[in-house]
């Protein structure tokens, strides 16, 4: 029984709940050694990606067209891991256009991806030498609501005519809208969402989409940088952990319910205590091994005493 | 001392519009403003640890925030009883705190893109560039919505707040934000929504054809799942043809509804948990990668 | 030597129809079900997943309180405003107190209030008592930051929603809104007793990585999700982290159809809609109340777009397989 508990166990960490942050600090080692391991110069393996393949192709065809390349980072609210992973990539986007000597022009959803991404560009152009070269306009904030984002980019995609689109990053319900209005003009598209659902409609009208974590793996796949090829040996350690944990449940939930459901149990774990059922019934998913620990349940005994503050504001005051 | 319970007076917050609170808040502008001349005036070599250090510890507390032991069955008022449980009471509190300043950030470089708009679309207009017209009706829309949003604003703020939520309590302001908001803004967005319905339609007919056999298997599966969304053709398949067969009988699973369950529930919920566990692991290692500052280019660099 | 430009053949042609053609298509065969099939009565099962969310709303105790994320605008009115009807006509008519906040649009808070009003005239003309804010339902307005709101709302929802007042009916001076009826009882997250979430947007996703693990297990986690959603929200459903599930424009219609009809309703022998699960405890519906909107109006609308979409399809696949044979024979 749990009715006395010492600091150091925290709320998410009762009963099964440490499971959780076990999880992912396994999930964080696994990348960490691989990225030392890719470090010591190991060359890691990884496979065609036949849209990141197209993005030279793409681009030297809007240069033989004399039409710009447009890019979009999604619509994500904040600069986040996705906006970031979207701008690495048309960092690598621009710097082919910039030797090229092709123009570009970026839509930006959010002031702060606006801001962050004129800087990564206008890096990029002073890397290849031709910080003259670089217009401060071709990175520019549309707007921050989602359909007038939209049309501002469907115009500026058929009044600019641009010859290749890039769609990557958070993506919703605009994205078949950015997707036919670039199919119409014939412009060459790569495209990829974080979200699942949209990826079927880039699929439809795009040329290219990268699908799930091809788009964190295009990185790695650009650059050849051993922390990023590291890395992502290290997401398919990571992706093996969880396939192994799938079959352990498989397994275990099998053998508990039975192939066919059937089975009986004498006692259940309810609120965290073991107890002896008034008569047998049949076995539920929540009676199962892999339900309880990944669902812990919280202890109604459990009581914490603690010291109340003088000076603390009583509930209820009137304002 | 509990840095962010904002209810006690400390050193890091000021009674509202209060001298003090001013002299604060320019004080911690001065200094902010400061540090990033000191921080452009530095060399290269000392920029980079000091923005991997700064990105450490910013990404810190929601790792802490994480991991650390979050306080058990805490209630309003109560004293932590030793140093874990201090640290997790802090954190707690923290996130109040540290929530509004990604808030503060976007208001603050919202100014920058409205900077950006202003001068592209300015620019234009004034030497007559190539679609001048749409960069005229773009400042325009701009301007207006600035000034009716505001105006609108600062008359329904305030003590006036009940009041204005009548109609007939509205003036010239109130109209002209209602108009803009309500009556353009929200019905063009409506209007954008269903430009989907047209691009879907031309999309599907230009994509979906039997060019091999996964290509056959995938029509195949995607016009089982968008015959079991109309009811009258479930209701025709499973009741008037198969004679609305009982849940226990073999031929029930022959259904168009239980078909689509089938495959919902095995190669559709099975394939998106794949991709998903995919793309959280990518973001997962993505965000480590930032917070350790491992990238070696883009935002990061 | 002059070249004689190819005919394109009747297969070319039924693979190539022009856009504007099928728009005009499109707008034509949508405008039937709309002006002309007004009224009429299309059959439906509903889904597992709808059948789950109804059932839980209909056994909700009188009284409690329910925390609602409106994540939904204009834009999506189609089957968010569907949805949101359906679900506060549930909710009023079994007295449930409903507290609303948003942090997906600063649009949402006002388009959930007209939707509110229109809801209120409806309960005037059934001879009910209109819904009051502060006694009844409060809407809490847009908290930005998704994330940082959910996360605010887990760890101490008390703190979450500091500072906010509204004014009591009869009232002058706004006041704390946890002083109201909706929420004076409640000090955790946990205290609501289901919290629900109608979006079209990320939202769905935030709300289980934040809340699931204090929720799920007591089956308190509800959505409403647009039909694009379903796919993705319905891998939350089967693993047991939402409780119930609507999804899109055939979910509203499905909520309808068992608020018109029940479920298992007198007995599961002879109910229209019937569902094994559930069949020892009937749940009535309500009869002889406004119960058909949005999702029953504009249900015929989406068996005609569907079937436009199928032989769109099936037009293109035989012109290709014309101009295939075609081909070969020349």
């Amino acid at each position: 029984m749990l009715s006395q508990i010492s600091s150091w166990r925290g709320a998410q960490y009762l009963d099964t709940g440490w499971v959780g942050p076990a999880f992912v600090v396994v999930l964080v080692i696994f990348i960490l050694i691989n990225i030392r391991r890719a470090g010591g110069g190991k060359d890691l393996y990884i496979r065609r990606i036949a849209g990141l393949n197209a993005i030279d192709e793409a681009v030297g065809r809007a240069t033989e067209m004399g039409r710009p390349v447009l890019m979009v980072p999604g619509l994500s609210d904040t600069v986040n891991a996705v906006v970031v992973q979207a701008l690495n990539i048309f960092s690598y986007v621009s710097r082919v256009a910039a030797r090229f000597s092709n123009p570009i022009l970026i839509c930006c959803y959010n002031a702060a991806i606006y801001t962050v991404g004129q800087e990564v560009i206008r890096d990029v152009y002073n890397q290849e030498g031709m910080a003259d070269k670089f217009d401060p306009d071709s990175v520019r904030f549309i707007s921050d609501r989602q359909f007038a984002f939209a049309a501002g980019v469907s115009g500026l995609i058929l009044r600019e005519q641009a010859a290749a689109t890039f769609f990557m990053g958070e993506f919703y319900a605009e994205s078949l809208i950015f997707a036919e209005t670039a199919n119409s003009i014939g412009a060459i598209q790569i495209a990829s969402s974080t979200e699942s659902t949209q990826t079927p409609f880039f699929i439809a009208a795009c040329d290219y989409v990268l699908i799930g974590d091809e788009f964190y793996a295009a990185s790695a796949y650009l650059t050849r940088q051993p922390v990023l090829v590291g890395s992502l040996v290290g997401q398919d350690w990571c992706k093996l952990l969880v396939m192994g944990t799938v079959l352990l449940g498989v397994i275990a939930n099998t053998i508990q319910l039975g192939p066919f459901g059937h089975k009986t149990i004498t006692m259940e774990r309810s609120d965290t205590q073991v107890k002896q059922l008034d008569n047998p019934r049949p076995i539920k998913i929540s009676d199962t091994f892999m339900s309880q620990m990944l669902n812990p349940q919280e202890d109604p005994e459990l009581k914490v005493e603690r010291e109340m503050d003088p000076n603390a504001k009583t509930e209820g005051a009137t304002e | 001392m509990n840095l962010f319970l904002q209810a006690q007076p400390s050193f890091w917050n000021a009674p509202s519009y209060s001298g003090e609170l001013w002299i604060k808040l320019l004080l911690g502008l001065a200094v902010g403003v400061g540090l990033i001349f000191a921080l452009m005036a530095a060399p290269v070599q000392v920029r980079r640890p000091i923005v991997a250090a700064v990105t450490f510890i910013s990404g810190l507390f929601y790792v802490l925030f994480y991991f650390w032991p979050n306080p058990v069955q805490r209630q309003d008022g109560q004293l932590p009883r030793d140093f874990v449980e201090n640290v997790g009471f802090q954190l707690e509190d923290a996130v109040q705190v540290v929530v509004p300043i990604t808030n503060i950030l976007t208001a603050l470089l919202l100014g920058l893109g409205i900077y950006s708009l202003f001068r592209i679309h300015f620019r234009k207009v004034s030497k007559m560039q190539r679609d001048w017209g749409f960069s005229l009706v773009l400042l325009g829309s701009m301007f207006a919505m600035i000034i009716f949003g505001y105006w609108d604003w600062i008359t329904t703020h305030g003590p006036n707040e009940v009041l204005m939520e009548s109609r007939s309590n509205w003036g010239f302001a109130n109209y002209g934000r209602d108009l803009l908001f309500n009556g353009i803004l929200q019905q063009m967005d409506a209007a954008m929504f269903s430009l989907i319905a047209f691009f879907i339609l031309s999309a599907a007919y230009r994509a979906f054809r039997v060019r091999s056999v996964e290509a056959t298997i995938m029509l195949l599966t995607a016009l089982i799942m968008m015959l079991s969304l109309m009811g009258a053709v479930t209701y025709f398949v499973d009741t008037k043809m198969l004679g609305d067969p009982r849940p226990d009988s073999m031929l029930f699973n022959f259904t168009l509804t239980e078909v689509a369950k089938w495959i919902k529930d095995t190669f559709q919920t099975s394939s998106l948990r794949g991709i998903d566990f995919g793309v959280g692991i990518g973001a997962l290692a993505m965000g480590l990668r930032l917070w350790l500052s491992l990238e070696r280019q883009g935002a990061g660099a | 030597m002059a070249q004689v430009e190819k005919q394109p053949t009747l297969g070319d042609r039924l693979q190539s129809l022009p856009k504007w053609m099928l728009y005009l298509i499109l707008i034509v065969v949508m405008s039937i079900p709309l002006v002309f099939m007004k009224g009429c009565k299309v059959p439906g099962k509903p889904e597992e997943s709808t059948v789950d969310l109804f059932y839980k709303l209909m056994t909700l105790p009188e009284g409690s309180t329910v925390l609602l994320s409106s994540d939904w605008t204009n834009s999506t009115a189609g089957e968010s405003a569907g949805q949101f009807d359906s679900l506060m006509r549930i909710l009023m008519r079994k007295n449930i107190k409903v507290c609303i906040f948003t942090s997906a649009d600063p649009q949402a808070p006002q388009v959930a209030r007209d939707e509110l009003m229109v809801l209120n005239e409806e309960r005037k003309k059934e001879g009910d008592k209109p819904y009051e804010q502060w006694n009844d339902y409060l809407i809490l307005g847009y908290f930005p930051n998704a994330e940082g709101t959910l996360n605010a709302i887990r760890s101490n929802v008390r703190k979450a929603f500091d500072g906010k007042k509204k004014l009591p009916p009869g009232e002058t001076v706004p006041r704390d809104v946890f002083l109201s009826p909706v929420l004076q009882n409640i000090k955790r997250v946990e205290d609501f007793q289901m919290v629900l979430v109608i979006t079209a947007s990320k939202t769905s996703n935030i709300t289980i990585e934040r809340l699931s693990d204090k929720l799920s297990a007591d089956g308190k986690l509800g959505m409403m999700v647009t039909g694009v959603m379903g796919p993705e929200t319905q891998v939350y459903y089967a693993s047991g982290q939402l409780v119930g599930l609507s999804k899109g424009l055939k979910g509203v219609f499905e909520l309808e159809q068992m608020m018109a009809k029940g479920l298992n309703n007198p007995d599961f022998a002879t109910a229209e809609i019937r569902s094994e699960k559930y069949k020892d405890t009937p749940i009535q519906g309500f009869p002889g109340k406004q119960n058909e909107g949005k999702g029953t109006k504009y249900y015929p609308t989406l068996h005609f777009a569907l079937g436009l979409l199928i032989l769109a399809v099936i037009i293109g696949n035989i012109g290709m397989a014309m101009s295939r044979r075609q081909g070969v024979e020349k």
